[in-house]
C-alpha cells in the first residue's frame, strides 16, 4: 500500500474537521475523494501533505509514518501537493517556478528530464516560460502548479480541486491532463466538488460528509449509488 | 528571430519607462544631472557614495520585512554591531602599522575589519533569530507583526544600553582606514576611504544580487517570501532559511557600519540615523522590494543631498520624511511596489 491513513483525527486549533478517517492509495492507482462543502476534503489533503498536524491517528506512507513531519519532510518523501489556491510564487517567472518544484532534486541531468516531461505535458507553459506566474490565467495556473507537483517525479500527487474557478473548457483540459499522468503510472489523489465528472474519470473514490468517510467503493459504482446521487448529483 | 527579440526588449523598456517606477528613476537622474551642472561635481559623487551604504541597510531591513515578515526597527543596532567590532578589530592593527609601514597589513587590515563585522554580525543575526523571534513564532502567530515590531523595539533597546554598559558611552573611531592622497573626479577631492566604502558597497551589492538571482539558496529566500506554503510543498525547510535571511540581513547592516566607521564613530544610538534611512527607502519603494530597496537608497540620498545644498543642513531629515508621508497617502505600496499580484493571493 503507497498510502494508509488510520482513524485521523485534525482539524485547526480547538476546530475539529477530520473524524475518523481511514482510507488507502494503491500504487498507480487514480483515487478521488469527493463531498459537500466544508465536508473536511481540502483538509484531508492538507494533513497528508503535513501542513496542518493531525490530532491523532496514523499515516503511513510506503510504511513509513509521516504524520508527524512538516509539509517540507513530506515533500522530500515523495508526496507532491498541489493546493486548491495553488501557492505558486506570482514574482518568478514560468521556469523559475517549475525550477523551485525540482527544488528537493539535486542531480541536475534529472531536472532537466522532468522539465522536459512537464513541457511536453503542457505545451502552453513553453510559450509562457519566461512570463512571470502571476501574470497568468487562471487555466495557465492551475498547469503550471500541477507541472510544478511534478517537477520532483512523486510517488504520489495531490490534487486539490483541479477545476476550481477555471471555465469548463479548461476543466476539461486540466482532467485530460491527469488522465494522461495516470496512464503514465503516475499516482493521483484528487479532491473535487464537480462530483459527475470526477467519479467518471476517476478508479476508486471516497465520499466524505462532516468529516467522516460515507462511503467508499469503485467510482462507477457510486455513481450509481442512491444516496450519492440524491445528495450529490441532485436526481 | 533576432529583431523579434529586439523589438521584444524595445517594448518592455518603453513599458517600464511610462510605470510609476520608470518614470521616477528617470527623474531622478534627470535631477541628479541638472543639480550637478549647477552646483558641480560633488553633488553627484555625494550621492552616489551615501546611496551605496544606504542600499546595504536598506537591502537587509527590505530582506527582513520580505522574506520574515518582521518590521525590524533594531536593524540600526546591527550597524553599531558593524562599527563596534571594525574598532576593536581595526584598532590593534593600525597601531601596528603605524610602526610597520611596509607591512601588508597596510592593504588586508581593512578588509579583515569588514570581513571580521560580517561575521560577528551574522553571528549576532543568528543569536537573535534563535533566542528571540524563532521563540515568538513558536508561541504566537496572530498579530504576529505587531508583536514582533515590539520585540524589534525592545532589542533595539536592550541592545544599545548593552554597548552602553559595557563599552561605555564615549565615541570610539578612527580617523581612516586608508593612507595616501584624495582621489580626484570631476574636479572633487574624494578621501580614499569614502571611494572605497562605495567601492565594497557596490561589490556587496552585486554579490548579494547574483545571490538571490541564481543560486538555489537565494532562489529558496525569494521563495518563502512570495509563499511560504508554496514553499513548504516544493520541499523548502521553513526554519533554515528564517536563519539565514537574517543573519544575511544582519551581516549587510554590520559590513555598512564596518565601512562607514571613520564617518560614524561607534556609540550606543549610531544606529538610529542608518536605520530611518533605511526606513525612508524601504517606505519608498515598497515593503520588502530588495532590489527596489537599492534605487530607492539613491534616490533617499539625492534627496537628501539636495535638501542640505538647496535648504539647510538642518532639513535633511524633514523633506524625505515629508516625501515618505505623501507617498504613503498617495501610493501605500511603494514606487516599486509589485503591482503584479495574484488572484487570489491577499
Amino acid at each position: 500500500m503507497l498510502l494508509e491513513v488510520k482513524n485521523l483525527n485534525a482539524g485547526y486549533g480547538f476546530l475539529q474537521i477530520l473524524r475518523d478517517v481511514s482510507l488507502t492509495v494503491d500504487t498507480g492507482e487514480y483515487v478521488c475523494l469527493v463531498g459537500p462543502n466544508g465536508a473536511g476534503k481540502s483538509t484531508t489533503l492538507k494533513t497528508i501533505a503535513g501542513l496542518v498536524s493531525p490530532m491523532s491517528g496514523e499515516i503511513l506512507f510506503n510504511g513509513e509514518p509521516i504524520g508527524s513531519l512538516p509539509g517540507n519532510k513530506v515533500a522530500r518523501k515523495g508526496i507532491s501537493f498541489v493546493s486548491e489556491e495553488m501557492n505558486l510564487f506570482v514574482n518568478m517567472t514560468v521556469q523559475e517556478n517549475l525550477a523551485m518544484g525540482a527544488y528537493t532534486l539535486k542531480d541536475k541531468k534529472l531536472q532537466k528530464d522532468r522539465l522536459d516531461f512537464v513541457y511536453d505535458l503542457f505545451p502552453r507553459l513553453v510559450e509562457r516560460r519566461n512570463q512571470l506566474a502571476g501574470t497568468m490565467s487562471g487555466g495557465e495556473r492551475k498547469m503550471l502548479a500541477i507541472g510544478r507537483g511534478l517537477m520532483p517525479n512523486p510517488k504520489l500527487l495531490l490534487v486539490d480541486e483541479p477545476s476550481f474557478g477555471l471555465a469548463p473548457l479548461l476543466t476539461e483540459n486540466v482532467f485530460q491532463s491527469l488522465d494522461t499522468l495516470v496512464s503514465q503510472g503516475v499516482t493521483i489523489m484528487v479532491v473535487e466538488q464537480n462530483v459527475t465528472k470526477t467519479l467518471a474519470v476517476t478508479d476508486r473514490g471516497y465520499v466524505l460528509e462532516n468529516g467522516r468517510i460515507g462511503l467508499s467503493g469503485k467510482s462507477s459504482d457510486l455513481a450509481c449509488d442512491a444516496h450519492v446521487r440524491k445528495v450529490f448529483l441532485g436526481v | 528571430m533576432a529583431e523579434q527579440v529586439k523589438k521584444r526588449i524595445w517594448e518592455r523598456l518603453f513599458k517600464w519607462c511610462k510605470s510609476l517606477a520608470g518614470l521616477t528613476v528617470i527623474a531622478t537622474v534627470v535631477i541628479a544631472l541638472l543639480a550637478t551642472i549647477d552646483r558641480g561635481g560633488y553633488v553627484l559623487v555625494n550621492t552616489i557614495i551615501t546611496g551605496g551604504m544606504t542600499a546595504l541597510v536598506a537591502m537587509g531591513l527590505a530582506l527582513t520585512l520580505g522574506v520574515l515578515n518582521i518590521p525590524m526597527f533594531a536593524h540600526g543596532e546591527y550597524f553599531m554591531i558593524g562599527t563596534l567590532t571594525a574598532y576593536y578589530v581595526f584598532t590593534p592593527i593600525s597601531t601596528y602599522v603605524n610602526t610597520h609601514p611596509e607591512s601588508a597589513l597596510v592593504f588586508w587590515g581593512p578588509l579583515i575589519t569588514v570581513v571580521a563585522a560580517m561575521i560577528v554580525g551574522a553571528l549576532a543575526g543568528v543569536i537573535s533569530e534563535v533566542l528571540v523571534f524563532s521563540q515568538l513564532r513558536k508561541r504566537s502567530r496572530e498579530n504576529w507583526v505587531m508583536n514582533s515590531f515590539l520585540l524589534t523595539v525592545g532589542l533595539s533597546v536592550v541592545l544599545i544600553n548593552a554597548h552602553q554598559l559595557f563599552f561605555g558611552a564615549d565615541f570610539k573611531g578612527i580617523t581612516r582606514y586608508w593612507a595616501g592622497m584624495p582621489i580626484t573626479v570631476m574636479d572633487v577631492y574624494i578621501s580614499r576611504d569614502r571611494a572605497m566604502a562605495f567601492v565594497l558597497a557596490a561589490v556587496v551589492v552585486a554579490a548579494f544580487w547574483f545571490f538571490m538571482t541564481y543560486t538555489r539558496t537565494g532562489r529558496a529566500i525569494r521563495a518563502v517570501a512570495q509563499d511560504e506554503t508554496g514553499a513548504l510543498i516544493v520541499g523548502i525547510g521553513l526554519n533554515g532559511i528564517l536563519l539565514l535571511t537574517m543573519s544575511l540581513s544582519c551581516a549587510l547592516a554590520a559590513i555598512a557600519g564596518a565601512g562607514l566607521l571613520f564617518m560614524y564613530p561607534s556609540y550606543p544610538s549610531v544606529g538610529l540615523e542608518p536605520l530611518y534611512m533605511a526606513w525612508f527607502v524601504v517606505i519608498l519603494a515598497g515593503l520588502g522590494n530588495v532590489l527596489g530597496a537599492v534605487m530607492g537608497a539613491f534616490m533617499v540620498a539625492l534627496l537628501k543631498v539636495l535638501t542640505i545644498e538647496y535648504i539647510g543642513s538642518g532639513w535633511d531629515f524633514v523633506v524625505p520624511s515629508a516625501l515618505i508621508i505623501v507617498i504613503l497617502i498617495f501610493k501605500p505600496s511603494g514606487i516599486f511596489g509589485s503591482e503584479v499580484r495574484g488572484v487570489l493571493d491577499k
